[in-house]
């Protein structure tokens, strides 16, 4: 069975963002033509089923984060944010521990880094198509409930972690210098584990939940509008279909040009 | 005449061995009650079929829908209108009592849908729709009215002249709750170690899986020659909603039976020992002893060793003698979980033996179960009533087989713990916390097998 622990994800995002942080820092100094800092709110939802689960259960994530866009010119933006987390896990169940635990508790707070990055690749005209590609990990903080109702104390303490790639064409509209609406459509890839320790005086257990990758596909229409020489927003709303239903995505940002 | 074994546990002197017994008489049409020290009393039975369906709890709601109710002054067109400009994909109004059924906005929960309605000053009412599900309480004859150990409402025990208790609401297992998170695999057998198995009876022939072994007459044939084991076994896994006597604790488990006291209750420990070893290489999962003795004796303590690390459950009555210790193999603590005995009212049994081994206890007055047909009687329906930490014992018993069928991964060690950290400490208002009297309290299988609700 394959095992990963949180603190390697963790590792493997820092690098990753790192990586590209620093292999953008000497365009930092020569060759970004514009750069934006601002505040993005994301919301989303994802219908999965965890490894060894037959039930579905809902993940909901909403993120507030600081994000910076460094522009290359041709079309090519990395973006870098930080930020915090609030992923909801309702109805998920802990079976294999000595006493089961379902999961209705108010939803796990975390801190989130992600990046992204944008590329030109086709223009005409006034059509652009573009591809995305985006790297978001919520690295949850640990929390403790007290078990109460028995004869012994206890408590169960949870953490969980989530990343989610997405990568996909843009395809945009540049109406005018101040607006740019765009139909994405991505790919997304989410792994998620929700790390469960119970304890009761002398018993205790603990159940990793995981979902190794659930690939799923999302659409999405969004805008880049720029209300004044310097700010900009960006709002983007969409759906990720499955069987019998459909997730959500939603992500508005507020932008300042340097 | 049956020879017993000659082996070398019987080298052990041959130390009595008490079951936890009474007597009963017969007499036609009349349940048989049976209580320690030759109290009897009788009802007609055969007039007593109870089929009373009963709803269970509920507990989830629909992940995307709630109930809304606006209040009386509210006009429909408004208040539909309201609800679509929420964004609804589905707004349907149930007639007559005023209530909307709506489908919750792709991605919102319910609480986050509530949450926003219950803000609308015009909206009176809004609920989560909650789920339902077939009552399926057992339709065993008797489970409604005289198995207040599963499952008790209040009211009187109507068991006969003279014995007419009243009991208190709440005063059970919590079986049927429990019901609802396991009601047992058939792979998960229980060995019941005791004067044998009425393997006939109709709440029993289909529970048995094998004709067992009888260590009292060394063969292969467990039938009870006396009514206590028959007793014992259908506590813990009597066919249940067959239409027919009561409902068993292990409800889909499996009986294994043992023989190890002969036709008058009395045994040695080297069958029991015997007994233990043998079941346990069966492959039983849990091991009921509703019967002990005064000594300790460090080839019992090895028998049940033997099966505590081979992964089997070891159950034990305490003992009946109030003031007295808790009999053996019982007092073993690190391997077997001793059961003493409270009433109808959650209190402790007035019979029930006392030490720092007790570990849990279990309704076990007045407790129905199976009795063979030629003890009763032909005129008689063959079940009786008994009391006595051997009642309490299977209890303990079925619910180790339920925890067992839910998470077969669990060792005995923590099966044993999960049973007594979630007992209910029933005389906490006067001996609060574990006690030498009823350990950590009387067993509340809902609380050991239901999820626990993090919120």
């Amino acid at each position: 069975m394959r095992k990963r622990s949180g603190g390697a994800w963790r590792l493997i995002s820092l690098g990753t963002a790192l990586v590209l942080a620093a292999t953008h820092a000497p365009a930092a100094e020569s060759k970004v033509k514009t750069f934006m800092a601002g505040l993005n709110i994301d919301h989303f939802s994802r219908t999965i089923v965890w490894d060894g689960d037959t039930a579905s259960s809902r993940l909901r994530a909403s993120l507030v984060s600081a994000r910076a866009d460094f522009g290359f010119g041709k079309g090519l933006t990395l973006s870098l944010s930080a930020g915090l987390s609030l992923t909801d896990f309702e109805g998920l169940a802990f079976g294999t521990l000595p006493i089961t635990i379902e999961y209705n508790a108010s939803p796990m707070k975390g801190l989130v880094l992600g990046a992204e990055l944008e590329t030109l690749l086709f223009k005409s005209g006034n059509f652009e198509i573009k591809a995305a590609g985006r790297f978001v990990s919520s690295f949850g903080m640990s929390k403790t409930w007290p078990l109460e109702g028995f004869a012994v104390q206890g408590e169960a303490k949870g953490r969980s972690n989530w990343m989610e790639a997405s990568a996909g064409p843009r395809l945009a509209y540049v109406l005018s210098g101040a607006f740019v609406p765009y139909l994405e459509v991505n790919a997304r890839w989410l792994r998620t584990d929700f790390r469960m320790e119970e304890t009761l005086e002398d018993l205790h257990g603990l159940e990793t939940k995981r979902i190794n990758g659930d690939l799923s596909f999302s659409v999405a229409l969004g805008g880049d509008a720029r209300v004044s020489d310097r700010l900009t927003i960006k709002a983007k709303a969409g759906f990720v279909p499955y069987a019998g239903g459909a997730d959500i995505l939603a992500s508005v940002g507020l932008m300042y040009m340097f | 005449m049956k020879v017993p074994a000659k082996r070398s546990v019987q080298a052990i002197p041959a130390l009595l061995v008490l079951l936890v017994f009474g007597q009963g008489t017969t007499d036609a049409g009349w349940i048989m009650q049976t209580k320690r020290g030759d109290r009897l009393s009788q009802r007609p039975a055969r007039t007593l079929r109870v089929e009373r369906p009963a709803l269970r709890r509920g507990p989830r709601y629909a992940a995307d829908r709630v109930l809304v109710r606006f209040k009386p002054a509210v006009a429909d067109a408004y208040a539909e209108g309201l609800l679509r400009s929420y964004g609804f994909s589905s707004v349907r109004k149930i007639p007559r009592i005023g209530v909307y059924s709506v489908r919750t906005s792709p991605g919102a929960s319910v609480a986050e849908t509530l949450a926003m309605l219950r803000r609308n000053a015009d909206i009176q009412q809004a609920r989560p729709d909650y789920r339902t599900r077939l009552a399926d309480t057992p339709n065993d004859t008797f489970f409604v009215r005289y198995q207040y150990n599963l499952r008790n409402r209040g009211g009187v025990l109507d068991i006969g002249p003279g014995i007419q208790p009243q009991t208190t609401a709440g005063a059970d297992i919590k079986a049927t709750t429990a019901w609802d998170s396991a009601k047992g695999d058939p792979e998960v057998i229980i060995a019941i170690l005791d004067s044998g198995v009425d393997m006939t009876h109709p709440d029993l022939t289909a529970k048995v899986v094998s004709p067992g072994r009888d260590f009292a007459n060394d063969d292969d044939d467990a039938t009870d020659d006396h009514w206590h084991g028959t007793h014992v076994a259908g506590v813990a896994a009597a066919d249940t909603n067959n239409a027919e006597g009561i409902a068993g604790v292990a409800r889909n488990c499996k009986i294994l039976p043992v023989k190890v006291a002969g036709a008058d209750g009395t045994g040695f420990y080297s069958w029991i020992i015997e007994g233990i070893i043998w079941a346990a290489d069966q492959g039983a999962d849990v091991i009921n002893l509703s019967m002990g003795g005064d000594f300790d004796d460090p080839f019992l303590e090895d028998a049940c060793k033997y099966a505590f690390d081979r992964g089997v459950v070891v159950v034990a009555s305490a003992g009946n003698d109030f003031g007295g210790p808790v009999l053996y193999p019982a007092a073993y603590d690190s391997y077997v979980l001793a059961v003493a005995a409270t009433d109808y009212n959650d209190e402790p049994a007035d019979f029930s033996s006392s030490g720092p081994q007790v570990d849990v206890a279990a309704p076990a007055v007045y407790i129905l179960g199976p009795a063979p047909q030629w003890y009763v009687g032909e005129a008689y329906l063959p079940y009786v009533f008994a009391s006595g930490t051997s009642q309490a014992a299977p209890h303990v018993s079925g619910m180790a087989a339920l925890i067992k069928s839910l998470k077969p991964e669990l060792k005995p060690v923590d099966i044993m713990k999960i049973i007594r950290y979630t007992a209910d400490d029933v005389n906490a208002s006067v001996d609060r916390g574990r006690d030498d009297h009823i350990g950590y309290g009387r067993i509340n299988m809902e609380r050991a097998l239901a999820p626990y609700i993090l919120k």
